[in-house]
């Protein structure tokens, strides 16, 4: 795989032409650890390219210091918003590195929430050493499954027909669990046990709010890892030119289906907290109105960068809690006018007012030893 | 035989509305390449203005009656002023219209709050054959939607119009080298698909009672609907809703309706799967 990296940068580049293409080989080693650029980022050419991990610093140093200048309800609130954001972080992975619409992510999201309640309300089980795997392998499991068929076969599925499966999975889930006296029906399961560890319990609160902020700066890094690497750098391929891709000989469905199961496990993680941190759940929780709530923060903060889809998680919430109290009605047609206004005028979301087209598709892979411009 | 004959009227009945709502998402979809997330919203909209007819004490006829003519010019501006831009990428068309759709749902929720509105049926009663009673509404409905199928295939394959909107939509540049003005076409069809899902709107209130949600559920069904009969021609996404409509109805008759809701969208994304073409592949009126 590594010696196919500037092939398929080529591909990647072909639109922008040669420039891009000797820029982006250039830029390659500097990017790919921020810690190691430091000391080698001389040079014009990567001046402007240093915003990125800047942005990233500011939105970890809120989010830490956030409880300690929060009241308690509003930390509360915080932590709820981590959640989405790692939620939105599963979303972006599928949506903005791969380019596979997933309109049903949720479908993850909402069953590992299910299958946790399920847990402590039957087996009374609520060690999170085991809650929080079981929920990421229920996302994974069902995210394989409904992935697998989606995207796997003879013949390539189109991408109308990708987004309109999850939807209809996601639709349908909503239905079965609206309808299935096991799992609560329409009122789905109240008062979970509080998630344990020994006999310490994780309830609302800066405890809690840690414990999520630490997942998702783990997973965080993970998927930073991921989307730097050379898969990412096939997946980033995949999204800008599938056709080219395939040509290549990289099986691209199998791509699909890794990064959409690894998708619906960081789903599953996000709600099995959720579904512990609110202490219920409810049929909504795996329908289309989260599914969709998850492409809003996407869209938002900005498709493609890790980053923005936190950002976006935590603007959409935190506009809509503070907007809630006097303009609760019209709230949600204000968010579709943004949304309009971003998806017509700012397609690649809010953070593409700070960051350029270059930083946003990154660079990747290891070090390439071959002289840059050796490559057409 | 009595209760035989019920359950085909009840499922021939639904059948009939699933039909009429796809009607204008078919057409949308196959001669536009759009996916139109909003279609839900204006089967909505048209239950809304028939709603506010009644409530406004005009006769509900009046208000099913202009609904169409309402959505239909609401589908233009749109087209004019949003939808236009979407034309080149068909995942931010969704994305687009979702957008527009939430807009106008929260609009109308916000209008009418939470509630159940119901429509009194403008013909009201029942058929009395035998001894079997059926809803004359229902039976009304089934009428009105052959005349709209029967005259959407005649305004699309028989006239002028129809001949030019196929040739915009099938081959854009030569169409506008001939002299007719694309973008009034793509308005027109847009605002004809759009008019369509008003009347079915104005059509069913009276029968699923009015509230913010009813447009997705009809969503979701229409658009397996669409990919179940083909994309890409008129007869397929009707088909399509025949086939979904009829399965919906009737499968709650024989398991229980938990199973049987779940069970069509499994059923039909499966069919999808291994027939991506749907069931009436090609292109064509």
């Amino acid at each position: 795989m590594p010696k196919s990296i500037s092939v398929v940068k080529q591909a990647l580049d072909a639109n922008d032409g040669g420039e891009a293409d000797i820029a982006m080989a250039e830029r390659g080693p500097a990017n790919r650890a921020e810690g190691k650029s430091k000391g080698q980022a001389t040079g014009h050419a990567r001046a402007g390219r240093k915003i990125l991990p800047i942005v990233e610093g500011l939105v970890l140093l809120a989010a830490l210091v956030a409880p300690l200048v929060l009241q308690d309800y509003l930390t509360v609130f915080a932590t709820r918003v981590i959640i989405l954001a790692l939620f939105a972080l599963s979303f972006d992975l599928v949506w903005g590195y791969a380019g596979i619409m997933s309109f049903g992510q949720a479908l993850f999201f909402g069953s590992a929430g299910y299958g946790v309640a399920l847990l402590a309300r039957d087996v009374n089980v609520t060690n999170i050493f085991l809650v929080l795997p079981a929920g990421t392998l229920i996302g994974l499991a069902f995210a394989l499954l409904l992935g697998g068929f989606l995207l796997l076969g003879r013949h390539p599925s189109s991408v109308i027909f990708v987004s309109l499966g999850t939807l209809t999975g996601s639709y349908a889930a909503d239905r079965l669990a609206r309808g299935w006296y096991y799992l609560g029906g329409q009122n789905g399961i109240p008062s979970i046990a509080p998630m344990s560890l020994g006999s310490y319990e994780f309830s609302e609160g800066p405890a809690y709010y840690y414990l999520v902020l630490g997942i998702l700066v783990v997973v965080y890094l993970l998927c930073r890892f991921l989307v730097r690497s050379q898969f990412g750098l096939a997946l980033a391929g995949l999204r800008e030119n599938e056709q080219r891709i395939a040509f290549f000989g990289y099986k691209t469905q199998h791509l699909k289906a890794i990064i959409f199961t690894i998708g619906g496990a960081i789903a599953g993680l996000s709600g099995s907290l959720y579904a512990f941190h609110e202490g219920f759940v409810w049929p909504n929780m795996v329908g289309v109105v989260v599914s969709t709530q998850v492409v809003l923060y996407v869209l938002f903060g900005g498709s493609g960068t890790l980053i923005g889809a936190v950002i976006g998680a935590v603007i959409v919430e935190g506009v809509s809690f503070w907007l809630s109290d006097n303009y609760r009605d019209i709230w949600p047609i204000i968010l579709g006018v943004l949304l309009l206004l971003v998806i017509l005028f700012r397609p690649l979301g809010l953070i593409s007012f700070v960051l350029g087209e270059r930083e946003r598709v990154g660079s990747f892979g290891a070090k390439i030893k071959e002289k840059p411009n050796a490559a057409p | 035989m009595a209760s035989a004959f019920v359950a085909a009227f009840e499922i021939l009945s639904f059948g009939a509305i699933i039909v009429l709502v796809v009607l204008g998402l078919g057409i949308i979809a196959s001669m536009m390449g759009i996916f139109n997330f909003a279609q839900g919203e204006f089967v909505l909209l048209g239950a809304y203005v028939t709603y506010l007819a009644y409530s406004h004490g005009v006769p509900i006829w009046v208000g099913m009656v202009a609904a169409p003519f309402v959505v239909g010019a609401l589908g233009f501006v749109l087209e004019a002023l949003i939808i236009r831009r979407f034309y080149a990428a068909p995942i931010v068309a969704m994305l687009g219209t979702y957008a527009l759709g939430l807009i106008i749902r929260e609009a109308v929720r916000g209008l009418i709050g939470g509630f159940y509105l119901t429509v009194p049926e403008p013909i009201g009663g029942s058929i009395d054959i035998g001894t079997m009673h059926i809803s004359a509404w229902r039976f009304t409905i089934i009428v009105i939607t052959l005349l709209v199928m029967a005259g959407c295939y005649l305004l699309l394959s028989r006239t002028n119009f129809g001949l030019r909107m196929r040739a915009t939509l099938e081959n854009p540049s030569l169409a506008r080298a001939s002299g007719i003005s694309t973008p009034l076409m793509y308005g027109a069809t847009f605002a004809f698909g759009s008019a369509l899902a008003g009347l079915a709107g104005a059509l069913i209130v009276p029968v699923f009672s009015l509230y913010a949600d009813l447009g997705i559920r009809f969503l979701i069904q229409g658009f397996v609907a669409v990919m179940v009969g083909g994309v890409g021609s008129f007869i397929g996404p009707v088909a399509g809703a025949g086939v979904i409509g009829t399965l919906s109805a009737a499968l709650p008759w024989v398991m229980a309706p938990v199973v049987a809701d779940v069970l069509v969208f499994v059923l039909a994304i499966v069919f999808i799967k291994f027939r991506p073409q749907g069931l009436i592949a090609g292109k064509g009126v």
